[in-house]
């Protein structure tokens, strides 16, 4: 049962291509990878061509076994699954590289190449960028060469497989664009995908420790985008509400528990013109959704409002999902508040910063009203020395003394953390929003874009006879803040302090142009869904779409292109064209009555058809003399034309 | 596991004895509905077949699966990925069936050969379209040629083995013109059913007696003035030839002693006669006629054939040759 281990160099044709194919399927899940299966991966390839080259020996079977068990207990140590996107493509490399290496015969390298092809796919599953399209369709071309390849003759070159590949993609491709449009796509996945565990979470998250935020508004990634449908708010009402913290430790934020905290539904009524918008949000990894505040409602299936008006889907956003809403910039909310809601948004730790509750009490007391007391905590803030800045000094525990009394040099969420304390410290019930602020216009495709610069926290206190009122502490410190938006703040300092301002305008309206692209892609192409089909199918006239009106177009465009398809290849296959003047002399021994033999030269037919009197002896003479000189003499053109003249002139 | 327990042909189960039925029942229906083919068949649409094959059927089991992912994934990446995939399964199906229709194979004759040596059917494959065909191969039952691919215009002979085990005519009922360009994810092949037949030469007698004694004819030809001089050709050693006519490297090509013939020398000849043969039965007879003459043809000698019913009068030459030999290869064989 030995089973022979040598290799021959009989693989030299296609391995190259078949290692070539593995390699540009698994480079996208090189930074997912864990580096022992890449350096594996890359290393098996390596070495597997060196020994085809060498016509070396593969590793023997049980050292193979070994390997492989000591591969899969990796990846199981490494993820502690082996479903879901990172540990499946991990165990794809893995089980690439152990194939590699018994490789011997040329079917091996099919098991090679459906690797790789689940490989694309599972690249596909992980993240979708402008540039996820190209690169699929150049790994499948490399893919379809690879096998192409493999079953080549000796004489065929690998360019000749290459152009081969290619043209099939090319005629697969008319096909793939009718399947992709009418392909009936589901509202509802038939199982759970899934999650991977140990994704890290990006955006905003549910709690908020002092340098959270700035932390976060280094990052100029997309956070979602917005199409209004009719006007676009000003930029001091771009509030993007996300959830809502109503606890406080003593240094951190955080939400409250859903059956501790206050579960009263707070009644929302809107006053003025409703705003339409549509969001599309880049995947977070939680469930939060953001609206304009204060939401109305949503399109989104499975996304229900907290008691606190923040929105949350039932699973986390793990994939871009596009939302359709309604919001009201003018709205008040319920006026009544239990007393247990009402303590529990006056709640802060017995004995937690001292200095900044005696400073309160201090303050309210002098105010002499809830709102007066707001109005001078607000202008402490504007007018006492504080300052606006990324990168504040760290604190130590109790937060807001350090910040207030100390530092004094802080971001969004140390204004707003700092202002909910003082409130509640004066009894007024107070709690702290965690969203978006801002949104830039993009004058190319319309939209507007949210990034993660833009998170931003702010306060909102409840008065008497009012409901919940927003504030925003640091509209008090910074202004331009909120009405140029943080980023825009933030990048003309950087422009000026560098002296770079014109080639980074420049860079800007370069990235707004790729963001333009980006946005009709995420809409069009990775959005394609459920509710943008439909629309599409209407658009094409089809009466109320359905999934069996989709399919039948479908099956409908598919046999119509492979028609075609058949047809392109019986044209590809015709016979090569006739001789024009073959054609011709055909035309003259039809006219002669006379049936030329097998092999019989012109000049023997001509004296044949002369012996028969088919023709006057001149006519067949000159028709034979033309007829040699287009066929074999070296003037083509006027020969023929004299053939021509000849032949027609018989009539 | 005995093979007499064991109730299905040579350890294949049911399932491929199901198989082997369906096919023979298949190939029956084809031979039925395409006729007899002339020596020059051009391949028509109707009479190339396809069906996937075994990586054909993972390769759809896999779309499948893909598109399984993608719908539940919902992603459109992938659901792309999936339709070109699919849609290269759509193509390579007709790209395959295109790569044989209209190849034209013509019978371009076979040798004889002796029994237990391998018959090889020619068959020219002409491709008189303007585009490549890739990955042609012939094949009949358990046997195939080699694949070659056929640029347009070209024409290619492929040469299919057929082992002989018996003399007289053999013919080629069936055999078979495949291909699994592009992918290999179809099979598409065409049956033909030509007239061909081969000849098959008794197996040669390995240790013949001694062949009947040659009989001179002198005078039977022109004497030459040179005498010695003129080399004419080789015969089989005879004791009393000169050693300096022993052509050595014959020898040491073939293991047999020859001799130097040269024009001038007596020509003689021999009759092998049936009937004269003391020994064995019908087979065993024509092995060791077979034998003779075949050496006899290596020396210049003439030789006759004697059968019951037909006489090959003394002569020399491959028609000779080919003459006699057939004779032995059709001995007795007409009326089956």
């Amino acid at each position: 049962m030995a089973t022979p281990r040598g290799t021959d160099g009989s693989l030299l044709t296609s391995l190259p291509w078949t290692l070539g194919a593995l390699a540009i399927s698994v480079a996208p899940h090189v930074p997912y990878l864990p580096i022992w299966i890449s350096a594996a991966f890359f290393g098996c390839a390596a070495w597997r061509y060196i020994t085809e080259k060498r016509r070396a020996a593969l590793p023997s079977v049980w050292l193979r076994g070994l390997l492989a068990l000591a591969c899969f207990l990796g990846v199981l140590a490494t993820y502690s699954t082996i479903s879901g996107v990172g540990p499946g493509s991990a165990l794809l490399a893995v089980m690439a590289s152990l194939k590699l290496l018994e490789t011997r015969k040329r079917r091996d390298q099919f098991v090679l190449l459906f690797i790789s092809i689940f490989l694309v796919m599972s690249s596909l599953l992980r993240e979708q960028y402008l540039w996820s399209l190209p690169y699929m369709i150049a790994s499948t071309i490399v893919i379809m060469t690879a096998w192409l390849r493999m079953s080549a003759s000796q004489s065929e070159t690998a360019r000749q497989s290459f152009l081969t590949g290619g043209r099939l993609l090319l005629y697969a491709a008319p096909l793939a664009v009718a399947m992709w449009i009418f392909f009936p796509r589901l509202a509802v996945p038939f199982w759970a995908v899934p999650m991977d565990s140990g994704t890290a979470t990006s955006g905003i998250s549910d709690s908020m420790s002092p340098g959270d935020i700035s932390k976060l508004s280094m990052s100029n990634a997309v956070a979602f985008r917005v199409k209004f449908y009719d006007d676009i708010p000003a930029p001091r009402d771009r509030y993007w509400r996300g959830l809502v913290l109503t606890v406080f430790n003593g240094r951190t934020w955080s939400m409250n528990d859903p059956y501790e905290g206050p579960r009263i539904h707070e009644k929302v009524s809107g006053r003025g013109d409703p705003i339409e918008y549509q969001v599309t949000l880049e995947p977070t990894h939680q469930p939060w959704i953001f609206a304009l505040d204060m939401p109305w409602s949503w399109s989104l299936e499975k996304t229900f409002m907290g008691p606190q008006q923040q929105l949350a889907h039932a699973r986390p956003i793990d994939q871009r999902i596009a939302y359709k809403a309604v919001s009201y910039l003018d709205y008040t909310t319920d006026v009544g508040l239990t007393d247990y809601a009402r303590s529990w948004y006056q709640r802060i730790p017995d004995g937690s910063n001292p200095r900044t509750q005696a400073l309160a009490k201090q303050m309210r007391s002098a105010a002499g009203s809830d709102k007066a007391y707001i109005e001078a905590v607000l202008s402490k803030f504007n007018q006492e020395e504080y300052f606006y800045t990324l990168e504040p000094p760290p604190l130590g525990s109790n937060s807001v003394d350090r910040f207030l009394f100390d530092t004094r040099r802080g971001f969004c969420e140390h204004y707003a953390s700092a202002f909910a304390v003082m409130m509640r410290a004066a009894n007024v019930p107070a709690r702290i929003v965690l969203g978006y602020q801002g949104g830039e216009i993009n004058p190319i495709g319309g939209h507007m874009i949210v990034r993660q610069s833009d998170a931003h926290a702010w306060n909102e206190i409840w008065l008497e006879g009012h409901g919940w009122y927003r504030i925003d502490p640091t509209a008090a410190v910074a202004p331009e803040r909120i009405d140029y938006g943080a980023s825009d703040t933030a990048r003309e300092g950087l422009g000026e302090a560098w002296g770079l301002s014109a080639p980074s305008q420049l860079l800007h309206k370069l990235s707004l142009a790729l963001d333009a692209v980006n946005a009709r892609w995420n809409e069009w192409i990775l959005g394609y869904g459920p509710d943008t089909q439909n629309r599409f199918m209407q658009w094409l006239g089809m009466h109320e779409p359905d999934w069996q009106k989709m399919m039948l177009t479908m099956i409908g465009l598919i046999l119509g292109l492979i028609a075609l398809i058949s047809m392109l290849l019986v044209w590809r296959y015709r016979p090569p064209a006739k001789d024009p003047a073959a054609v011709l002399y055909r035309r003259f021994t039809k006219k002669a009555g006379l049936e030329p033999g097998i092999g019989e030269t012109a000049q023997r037919f001509a004296r044949r058809a002369t012996q028969a009197g088919a023709l006057p002896a001149h006519v067949i003479q000159s028709v034979t003399a033309a007829y040699h000189d287009a066929r074999y003499g070296a003037a083509d053109e006027p020969a023929l034309a004299r053939l021509r003249q000849a032949v027609n002139a018989i009539g | 596991m005995s093979s007499i327990l064991w109730p299905f042909p040579k350890s294949l189960g049911l399932w491929s004895s199901l198989k082997a039925g369906a096919a023979t029942r298949v190939q029956r229906w084809a031979r039925k509905r395409q006729g007899s083919d002339p020596a020059t068949t051009r391949l028509i649409p109707r009479r190339v077949y396809i069906l996937p094959t075994g990586v054909g059927i993972v390769f759809g089991i896999m779309t499948f699966a893909m598109l399984l992912g993608s719908m539940n994934y919902n992603n459109n990446l992938s659901f792309v990925l999936t339709f070109i995939l699919i849609g290269i399964g759509f193509v390579s199906m007709h790209q395959c069936q295109r790569n044989l229709v209209g190849l034209e194979l013509t019978f371009a004759g076979t040798e004889p050969v002796f029994a237990g040596q391998t018959m090889r059917y020619c068959i020219a494959v002409t491709n008189h379209s303007k585009s490549a065909r890739r990955g042609i191969r012939l094949y009949r039952e358990g046997l195939q040629s080699d694949i070659h691919d056929l640029q347009p215009g070209e024409s290619k002979v492929f040469i299919l083995p057929a082992p002989t085990e018996q003399r007289g005519w053999i013919s080629l009922d069936r055999f078979g013109i495949r291909t699994l360009f592009p992918f290999e994810l179809f099979r598409s092949w065409a049956w033909l059913h030509m007239n061909i037949s081969g000849l098959v030469y008794p197996r040669p007698a390995e240790r013949p007696p001694e062949p009947p004694p040659t009989i001179a004819a002198h005078g039977h030809r022109q004497h030459d003035a040179r005498g010695e001089e003129d080399f004419a050709g080789l015969r089989k050693y005879q004791e009393g030839d000169s050693p300096r006519h022993v052509a050595w490297k014959a020898y040491a090509r073939s293991g047999q002693l020859l001799s130097k013939q040269f024009a001038g020398a007596d020509t003689s000849s021999q009759w092998f006669d049936y009937d004269d043969i003391p020994v064995g039965n019908v087979e065993q007879r024509l092995s060791i006629l077979t034998r003779w003459i075949i050496d006899a043809d290596r020396t210049l000698e003439d030789y006759g054939l004697r059968l019951p019913g037909v006489e090959f009068v003394p002569a020399h030459g491959e028609t000779h040759r080919r003459a006699c030999l057939e004779a032995l290869a059709v001995f007795e064989t007409a009326e089956e």
